[in-house]
């Protein structure tokens, strides 16, 4: 047997590519920056987690986006988007952004699969998808049975008993990766249906492994220095304990996403990002937009007039133009 | 055969065309009853046939004891990357474990910057890491899979560039089950300091500072 090494460059960006701006996340603010910045031919990177990832990218009907009578999904729209600003040059990967340096004059995006990226600017899209709090337990036995990442911790939960917890594509993946080690995987989903791709919902309900359960709070991480349980609530059902050795967790809120930022930018004490009329952070050549800010109503059409706020901010930032130079074509 | 692909040897022997200083991978293996041995051997002899700057020294962990010894090395596979040249130094950057996956990376980097001699940690870091009166000793625990754990073990191999007092391990969890166990480790990446306090996760250059002050005290 050959032992696969895993010594492709990813993780150097292997590419030496540099580009003008990369965008992370890909939702209405960030595909909207993108076909601005790319028509404005500044090489143009977009990192987005996947099309149903975000907010819009969830909702099932819209019919009050200026222009598109509907009523269409959510992830219709922004697929739409995104592919006016691929025709206009610029590039999407599906990844994760886990960290971001922001202390030089390039800036750089580490994702979790394809590697460091550099650019001249960023903007910060991800949304406000976030978790708000940590059940009991969580924060404690972080590391001691509950985890993130089940790419990373798997192999230490061989013939074990696991939860995983979600409802996403994300938390479908990190369950069907679990099945090479664990002996059973609870997944326990908060809503009455899986939010995810119909081939992962499938492929996870017809795993001997993976047992489902909708509808289902996670109440409590319980362990005294090593995870033993999770107690969980079904509707209207009493209160139960799973003996569970490890909790993978992967729940939603409505808090900015800003864990990959570690610190670097100024946030309110809601953790939102504070920027200028331009959209700027406190770092220059850093813009952020969307729900990462809290100022504003959450739609879709501010969320783009946003992006495109930014990315005219960002051409006016790198090519240091005085004025901005509407485009009338 | 070659174990990179080709685009990514090219890309490598590029960048190491502009390394200011030699330097060695000091491979520790043995013969038997350990996993990743051969392999981790054959990284460092791949990596350093890409730079005339780059060298492998193989020792074998138990005949070769003295040497071992020398740069406190106390389980295998073990990789150590050093400075060569007219100012040879070894910096006390340690791999446990085979730096495949997630961890090639770092070793590619931490290549550059034994060639560089600079930490590129912050003035604050810098400082305080002068003002170091006693040894440390930093474990990064990770695994080949783990996106996160690169930045955790850099960091640490920095703070063993900026510092003579610091050294600085990756060990790789699943091949060394036995410390895995004894830090209890379940999660990756866990930086352990001194024995004394540890960090679950990436986390920012001031906070793992702020833990080695604490391991100190």
């Amino acid at each position: 047997m050959e032992l696969n090494l895993g010594l492709g460059l990813a993780g150097l960006g292997a590419g030496p590519e540099a580009y003008d701006v990369i965008i992370i996340g890909g939702g209405p603010a960030g595909a909207s920056a993108a076909i601005y910045t790319a028509r404005a031919e500044l090489r143009t990177l977009v990192i987005d987690k996947g099309l149903t990832a975000g907010a819009l990218g969830v909702t099932a009907k819209i019919s009050n986006y200026p222009g598109v009578p509907g009523p269409i999904s959510g992830a219709q729209l922004v697929e739409t988007m995104r592919r006016q600003a691929e025709s206009f040059g610029a590039r999407f990967i599906t990844d994760k952004v886990i960290g971001v340096d922001l202390s030089g004059d390039a800036k750089t995006v580490i994702a979790a699969a394809s590697g460091t990226f550099k650019a001249r600017a960023l903007i910060l899209a991800t949304g406000s998808m976030g978790r708000t709090h940590t059940v009991p337990g969580e924060d404690r036995l972080l590391g001691r049975g509950v985890s993130y990442c089940a790419t990373c911790d798997g192999a230490f939960f061989r013939d074990l008993a696991v939860a995983v917890v979600g409802n996403n594509d994300e938390t479908l993946e990190e369950a069907l990766l679990l099945t090479k080690f664990a002996q059973h995987i609870y997944l326990l989903a908060p809503t009455p249906a899986l939010n995810a791709r119909a081939a992962l919902i499938d492929e996870v309900k017809a795993h001997a492994k993976i047992e489902v359960r909708l509808g289902t709070r996670l109440k409590e991480i319980v362990g005294d220095d090593q995870v033993t349980g999770v107690r969980i609530q079904a509707r209207a059902g009493p209160e139960e304990v799973l003996p569970v050795q490890g909790a993978f967790i992967y729940l939603q809120g409505a808090k900015p996403i800003t864990d990959y930022l570690n610190g670097q930018l100024e946030t309110t004490a809601d953790g939102c990002l504070v920027v200028s009329r331009e959209m700027q952070t406190n770092v220059p050549g850093v813009f952020a937009v969307g729900d990462l800010l809290c100022s504003h109503i959450k739609q879709a059409v501010i969320a783009a007039a946003d992006g495109v706020i930014a990315a005219m901010a960002v051409d006016k930032f790198l090519r240091g133009k005085a004025r901005l130079q509407p485009d009338w074509r | 055969m070659s174990l990179l692909r080709e685009e990514d040897r090219q890309y490598l022997i590029k960048e190491f065309e502009s390394l200011p200083e030699a330097v060695k991978l000091v491979v520790f293996t043995q013969e038997f009853e350990c996993q990743y041995c051969r392999e981790t051997r054959a990284i460092a002899e791949e990596l350093a046939s890409l730079s005339d700057k780059i060298s492998v020294e193989v020792y074998d962990f138990v005949k070769d004891k003295a040497v071992a010894e020398q740069y406190g090395i106390d389980k295998v596979p073990a990789l150590a990357v050093v400075r060569g040249g007219a100012q040879p130094k070894d910096y006390g950057i340690r791999f446990y474990g085979i730096p495949a996956g997630y961890e090639f990376t770092t070793l590619v980097e931490d290549i550059m910057m034994a060639a560089r001699g600079e930490s590129g940690l912050m003035p604050a870091s810098k400082e305080q890491l002068a003002r170091l009166t006693q040894p440390v000793h930093v474990q990064v625990f990770v695994t080949p899979t783990c996106p996160y754990c690169p930045q955790a073990v850099r960091l640490a191999h920095q703070l063993a560039v900026e510092s003579d007092l610091v050294r600085a391990d990756m060990v790789e969890a699943i091949e060394f089950p036995h410390l895995a166990v004894r830090y209890q480790v379940q999660g990756v990446p866990r930086t352990v300091i001194n024995d004394r306090e540890h960090i679950e996760g990436a986390a920012p250059e001031p906070m793992v500072l702020a833990r080695l002050a604490a391991a100190l005290r």
